[in-house]
């Protein structure tokens, strides 16, 4: 098929408790590496997609970015979708390259979440994806409601609270040799059972960390270069909002993914790396399974048995994921996207993964609420 | 309308399902349309409030200073829609359980709280 939207730049800033940066300066910093990456003058930027900052919450993200960038765009605006939100703004701008509306599209993100925001703070804007009258005042949080889906998930599973546990010592292990990533030493399966519980069967290290950090990409019309990717396939599912209203049988993952390979005319078979959303273990555990890239109940067995490492069956999260890399807000799922960029640029030194031609990053908003999914390819032949 | 106007988010200590008058599917969260069929014509109906127990989670976190910890359930109704509810006493996955109304929340409402004990 014709590709008609490019990857052509790329960047991301480490991730950590890093203060001294508003979330303007993550998300200008990231852009300009990004900017460097595509080898672009901002003049020649068309259109500005921003993701939202819990931290700043202004109310043009894109304009400020791009008032400081020196970029004058046609077209822009902000983005929310929760966690998706980074992929969502790749779909939108591959549409509008392929539009012709622009031809190339910066798209960033990036809070001082960590250093600029309390934790209570954070955990009470984020519990807003809850319903406002049903979930919210029975004291639901972010936490608690990734730990409903984990305590059904073990139960209908037959699984012991140590099911799930191999995901984030997985993603530590990469994380360990990954230069920005906010946790680097190693931790065990018993490190995980003995962390404090967040919200049971839930434990700190099944939770992602709150970061400071920022990420940008640039989408074109056409290659800048030959390191250029070309973006195959984007699909999205979108099938309800609250934990009350999902249906864990189909909670979009699998039709966005689906969508996306369809329309890079590709099998799930013939993708060497993922980047699928880890917020929390039972996060990327779900998601794995609905792709069907794990056995129902199997996806801790699979991470224990070595499936995600960088020469596994499927390499999952090179970089540690939102678990280890870090999350910082609507950067986090963009880490993803920057891994498996570097992996099918062949730069990812000791953790690259063999044979790298097919990457495919899925991220998720809400409580499973809303799915992105993206295909890219190596090479930029139009 | 985004709370059903006769249950417990107005005081009433009762849990109120839509029902769609095209394809009789049941829903929890108020909805203006069936999410099966589309249909824009839904009755309300109260729920027996007995139902199965198919989450629980003891949270160590909350959004209010003090009002941690705290525990939540999510219970799937005999007519089908699942509930989130607080719990009191023991409850684990798989129970039968039933609902209550107690000021557990975060304001002064009674909220649905879910117990094995009521059903005895």
């Amino acid at each position: 098929m014709a590709v008609s939207a490019f990857l052509t730049g790329v960047g991301l800033t480490p991730f950590g408790r890093l203060p001294g940066r508003d979330s303007q300066d993550w998300q200008c910093a990231a852009a300009q590496i990004a900017l460097d990456d595509a080898g672009l003058d901002p003049l020649r930027i068309g259109a500005v997609i921003a993701g939202y900052s819990t931290v700043s919450g202004h109310l043009m993200p894109a304009n400020v970015v791009a008032e400081r960038l020196g970029v004058r765009p046609e077209v822009a605006f902000g983005m929310s979708v929760g966690g998706a939100t980074g992929l969502a703004m790749v779909a939108q701008a591959a549409s509008l390259v392929a539009s012709a509306t622009a031809e190339h599209v910066l798209v960033v993100a990036g809070e001082n979440r960590a250093s600029g925001q309390s934790s209570t703070t954070s955990t009470k804007i984020l519990a807003q994806v809850g319903h406002a009258h049903y979930e919210v005042p029975l004291g639901g949080t972010v936490p608690a409601y990734y730990a409903l889906l984990a305590s059904r998930y073990l139960w209908s599973h037959g699984l012991d609270d140590a099911a799930l546990a191999p995901l984030p010592v997985q993603m530590r292990e990469h994380a360990v040799a990954t230069v920005g990533a906010h946790f680097r030493q190693p931790i065990t399966v018993a490190d995980v059972l003995s962390s404090r519980p967040v919200a049971e069967p839930l434990r700190l290290l099944d939770c992602c960390p709150v970061s400071d950090g920022g990420a940008a990409f640039v989408v074109s019309r056409a290659p800048t270069s030959e390191r250029s990717l070309s973006i195959v396939g984007v699909g999205q599912g979108h099938r309800h909002q609250h934990l009350s209203a999902l249906d864990p049988e189909d909670t979009g993952a699998a039709r966005a993914a689906g969508a996306a390979l369809r329309q890079a005319g590709l099998d799930l078979a013939e993708v060497d790396v993922f980047g699928i959303y880890d917020s929390f273990s039972i996060t990327v555990a779900m998601i794995m399974e609905e792709l069907g890239l794990a056995p129902p109940g199997r996806a801790g067995a699979y991470a224990r048995a070595g499936a995600f490492q960088a020469d596994g069956r499927h390499p999952l999260n090179t970089h540690g994921g939102l678990l280890s890399y870090g999350h910082s807000g609507v950067a986090g799922g963009m880490a993803h996207l920057a891994e498996v960029a570097g992996q099918l640029r062949g730069e990812r030194g000791a953790a690259q993964v063999s044979d790298c031609e097919v990457g495919y990053v899925h991220a998720d908003g809400g409580v499973l609420s809303a799915h992105v999914g993206v295909v890219l390819r190596k090479g930029s032949q139009p | 309308m985004s709370r059903h106007h006769d249950d417990w988010t107005h005081g009433e200590p009762r849990l109120v399902l839509g029902v769609c008058d095209d394809c009789e599917n049941r829903w929890y969260l108020p909805r203006d349309h069936c999410p099966r069929c589309g249909s824009g014509r839904s009755s309300s109906r109260q729920s027996s409030g007995d139902g199965l127990c198919v989450a629980v989670t003891r949270s160590h976190v909350t959004g209010e200073v003090g009002g941690a910890p705290l525990s939540l359930a999510l219970v799937q109704l005999d007519e089908g829609p699942v509930v989130m509810g607080r719990v009191r006493d023991e409850l684990v996955p798989g129970d039968r359980a039933r609902v209550e109304f107690v000021p557990d929340g975060t304001g002064t409402a009674l909220v649905p709280s879910f117990s094995r004990r009521a059903l005895t």
